[in-house]
């Protein structure tokens, strides 16, 4: 079998997460891997369950679905239910602290952050999932950060680059903080 | 971005699209220089990539007031000799049934996209299916025939939207695209060559204008259709007609006329049949499967093979008319078939009649969800074994 590398970003609807999944998946595609992105969404706008998922190969991708996770971010609580029976042993779990309180427990490498405190701080809670996309990258080491940046840059309006800009840096270092790891 | 961007369709170049996207970058590389839809997940995406790109390329984008309406004026801009098309979902597709037997009945040349969502009725709106396989043959009243392809990524949602206005217009035909949500919604690393950019034209009225019929079918069973200014008298209807065009209900006119619309698909398989077979060959047990089903299984076949179970894959391309002699052809050395899809049985009973006699099960998820490739490698490994 080739490498197979599968990730989930869930939450609820108008949160970003297909954003940011498909930013992360233009990034792996400029650096040559072949992706395949999906994703489960409801059919109101805003709130209710939603995920954006990414396969990643080197070879071309048969089975586009993920079936077994190596990388979750939660950015809601409503994602723990339909998102952890997918969960591999030992995957990198990252959980936001405020809208993700509680995480069950089990064999996995768990990363409770402040991503939407980190973004409220930088001044709007709608860039949590550029944050998530931070942290994601610095603790997966998926992608390659230059790449990302760019991939941020080319999907980002010009009003909003600073602040896109500035979150994905305080992901890098939210998820570099020595507290942020937690056992579990 | 630009709608035949370079960068898109350059030789070897990889990008990650949609499958919504493929198939309206597909459009505008066959030459489709109409749309008109109106907005339903999850089809919408392919109007909203036309709405911007038709009009660079001097095409015209129409919002309708519904389906019906929709499909009513495709069938309008090919009349007037323009590539056109429409999308749509599950109810859309439901509305649009009368006027696809307008199209298949009185040879228009056009494009309907499905995208699969679950149902009946509004169903599941943002969910998969492939329960349509059935009303994109048998939708609309009365006899016809009709073609349904069915893409199972995102560059073969490219490559077949452009076949299907090859065959639309070649055949004269209205042609269904048919793919479900995931595909329609999943983007994918494609390398889009450009390879298959449309090469047919369709049969337009030429020689004497005196002796000119607009439905006879001459030596390949396909009218020549008169061209808007050409000068040739000609006649569409919705009512049975004759060669001339004209309604009839004469029983020896009808019946001609009839025979000839179905030989018209027959005669022209070669061009029409396209389908797909992995490792069925030495196969016990050969998965049939489209779209996003096929996709499991053919990871289920790799599964399978890895732990010496002899499994192979058949995949319908064209889905109607169905590669009947491909599957028999596929099955020859198998003991059972097995079926996944995302229905209750539509393709299982198909394949049922093709291969009768043989061991037929099905796997049928109508949950919203996708199946998942190690149930079906499950299943076969088991079939395969004689469980």
């Amino acid at each position: 079998m080739n490498t197979r590398i599968e990730l989930r970003l869930g939450g609820t609807g108008g949160q970003g997460l297909i954003l940011s999944a498909k930013i992360l998946a233009d990034a792996l595609a400029a650096g040559g891997q072949r992706v395949a992105q999906s994703q489960t969404y409801e059919p109101t706008s805003r709130g209710g369950y939603c995920n954006a998922d990414l396969v990643i190969s080197d070879t071309e991708v048969d089975f586009p679905i993920t079936t077994a996770l190596d990388h979750l971010v939660l950015l809601d609580r409503l994602a723990i239910k339909p998102s952890w029976p997918l969960l591999k042993p030992g995957a990198l779990v990252i959980a936001d602290t405020r809208l993700c309180p509680e995480l069950p427990v089990g064999d996995y490498r768990r990363y409770h952050l402040p991503l939407s405190r980190t973004a409220l701080q930088l001044g709007s809670e709608r860039v949590t999932n550029i944050v998530a996309l931070g942290a994601l990258v610095a603790l997966s080491g998926i992608c390659d950060r230059k790449r990302i940046e760019q991939a941020v840059r080319a999907e980002t309006p010009r009003g909003f680059l600073d602040l896109n800009m500035d979150a994905l840096k305080a992901g890098y270092s939210v998820a570099a903080a020595p507290v942020a790891a937690v056992a579990s | 971005m630009n709608a035949i961007d370079p960068t898109l369709t350059g030789k070897n170049a990889v990008k990650l699209i949609s499958g919504n996207h493929a198939c309206a970058l597909g459009a505008i590389a066959a030459g489709c220089r109409f749309f008109a839809g109106y907005p339903i997940t999850p089809s919408s995406e392919i109007a909203e990539r036309l709405a911007r790109s038709l009009p660079e390329v001097d095409g015209v984008f129409v919002q309708m007031e519904d389906e019906i309406a929709s499909i009513a004026a495709v069938i309008g801009a090919s009349m007037g000799g323009v590539k056109a098309m429409t999308a749509t979902s599950g109810p859309g597709f439901s509305l649009k049934q009368e006027n696809i037997g307008y199209a298949a009945g009185a040879e228009i040349p056009c494009v309907i996209v499905n995208v699969m969502r679950g149902g009946p009725s509004t169903g599941m709106p943002t969910r998969p299916s492939q329960a349509d396989i059935m009303q994109a043959r048998w939708g609309s009243h009365g006899d016809y025939p009709i073609i349904v392809l069915t893409p199972a990524s995102v560059s073969e949602i490219y490559s077949e939207t452009i076949r299907a206005f090859d065959l639309a217009e070649q055949c004269r035909t209205p042609v269904v695209l048919l793919y479900d949500q995931v595909i329609a919604q999943l983007s994918e690393t494609v390398a889009l060559d450009g390879a298959g950019h449309a090469s047919a034209t369709r049969k337009w009225a030429s020689g004497p204008r005196a002796d000119y019929k607009p439905y006879d079918g001459g030596s390949d069973a396909i009218p020549a259709m008169a061209k808007p200014g050409d000068g040739y008298r000609t006649h569409t209807t919705g009512l049975t007609h004759g060669e001339d065009g004209f309604p009839t209900q004469n029983p020896e006119a009808v019946t001609r006329n009839l025979s000839r619309l179905f030989s018209k698909l027959e005669r022209h398989r070669d061009l029409i049949d396209s389908s797909e077979a992995l490792h069925c060959d030495d196969a016990d047990v050969v998965i049939v499967a489209i779209g996003i089903s096929a996709r499991a299984a053919t990871r289920a076949v790799e599964q399978c093979r890895a732990q010496g179970a002899r499994v192979g894959l058949f995949r319908p391309i064209t889905f109607w008319p169905f590669p009947e002699m491909q599957l028999r052809q596929a099955t020859a050395n198998a003991r059972a078939v097995l079926v996944p899809e995302m229905n209750t049985g539509q393709l299982r009973l198909v394949v049922e009649r093709v291969l009768a006699g043989m061991p037929v099960e099905g796997i049928h998820l109508f949950s919203g969800e996708a199946i998942a490739p190690s149930d079906i490698a499950a299943r076969a490994t088991a079939l395969a074994r004689g469980a």
